[in-house]
């Protein structure tokens, strides 16, 4: 794994700023957040990753999962995997959403593994 | 060890074993043991190396007095205890209670996330420690299988798990235990194939998994 600088945040304006420093957010970028960690550490200790920052956003306040006026879900960037499969609104409005989340990865990985990652992740089987 | 080849291990038994422990004054562990072995094969491989160079340095590995250049200074609480420790960035929890802090218990596998050997509890819930940096957890309790139990006073699932010969090797035992111990106040269905789905993060080669299941099922049914 190539050395980085680690940072971590707990404002949403800091991490925003701290990621501004790199040039991009796709492939190669120099700086990455860390939330969950399963797919990005995985990927860095191949060489495939090899930010020159890593910043840890698990203390922002993006926890939580709104049943919103329009009837849908505001699912948080930080909600772990497991949190949003066993939510009871998730279960009883979104069964397939649940049984999806629960059909992935292991017990350990559904409890680190992040909402935000999910969305982000650098997939490697297209 | 060889007085109890051939049956099964009993709670006695698994007290006698000296395992990864450093408690005994004098007597010599299996870590200790195998510590001195592999010195040993080095210095003898080394020996043509070191005889044709005239700048040979030290074989001795580096020792966690060695200053680390850009190291992150933090305190870890693990199994109830502080630990502050000074780390390379790029050291995972695995690596961090493995070789700065010394809790051998918790094991490498895969080292990607895929075997369960690493799984430790972080605030109560069970992770990879080989997929998450020590440096993420600064504010958050640890507990690896060092704090689950003593050689004494066994938790019940590893005296479940020594009941039912839930291990063979014991290589990812530490692993399946704390897997094991949280998978108790998960959400799980009560059949078999409810907890090899939650367990399914957790490999065995030498395959002892109808075992674990049983060991698993038995503390289910108790309560505990």
């Amino acid at each position: 794994m190539k050395i980085f600088h680690f940072k971590k945040v707990v404002s949403l304006a800091e991490a925003i700023q701290a990621g501004s420093r790199s040039s991009t957010a796709q492939r190669g970028a120099q700086v990455r957040y860390i939330a969950g960690g399963t797919t990005l550490l995985d990927l860095m200790k191949l060489d495939v990753e090899q930010p020159d920052v890593v910043v840890d956003i698990n203390r922002l306040d993006l926890n939580d999962v709104e049943i919103m006026p329009n009837g849908g879900l505001r699912i948080g960037a930080l909600v772990r995997n497991s949190d949003l499969a066993h939510h009871p609104a998730v279960q009883e409005r979104y069964p397939v959403l649940s049984q999806a989340l629960l059909s992935g990865a292991s017990a350990q990985l559904r409890n680190k593994a992040t909402t935000g990652g999910n969305l982000l992740q650098r997939t490697r089987c297209i | 060890m060889n007085g109890i080849i051939g049956r099964t291990l009993t709670v006695e038994d698994e007290r006698e074993i000296p395992g990864d422990v450093h408690i005994t004054s004098g007597r010599l562990t299996r870590r200790s043991f195998i510590s001195r072995l592999g010195a040993a094969g080095a210095a003898a491989a080394a020996t043509p190396v070191l005889a044709a160079s005239q700048h040979a340095q030290s074989t001795a590995p580096p020792t966690s007095t060695e200053p680390i250049e850009g190291a992150l200074h933090l305190q870890l609480k693990i199994n109830g205890e502080i630990f502050p420790v000074a780390i390379d960035p790029r050291t995972t929890l695995l690596d961090c209670l493995r070789e700065t802090v010394k809790l051998t218990g918790t094991k490498k596998g895969c080292d990607h996330g895929q075997c369960g050997a690493c799984t430790v509890h972080v605030n109560g819930r069970r992770i990879n420690s080989c997929l998450s940096l020590a440096a993420m957890h600064e504010d958050d309790a640890i507990t690896t299988i060092e704090g689950l139990g003593s050689p004494t006073n066994l938790h019940p699932v590893q005296a479940a798990f020594v009941q039912h010969d839930g291990y063979q090797c014991g290589y990812c035992t530490s692993g399946q235990i704390m897997s094991a111990t949280a998978l108790l106040k998960e959400p799980c269905g009560p059949s078999d194939a409810d907890v090899k789905e939650l367990m399914s993060g957790n490999i065995c080669r030498c395959g002892a998994y109808p075992n674990i299941v049983s060991a698993i099922q038995s503390v289910r049914q108790r309560g505990a």
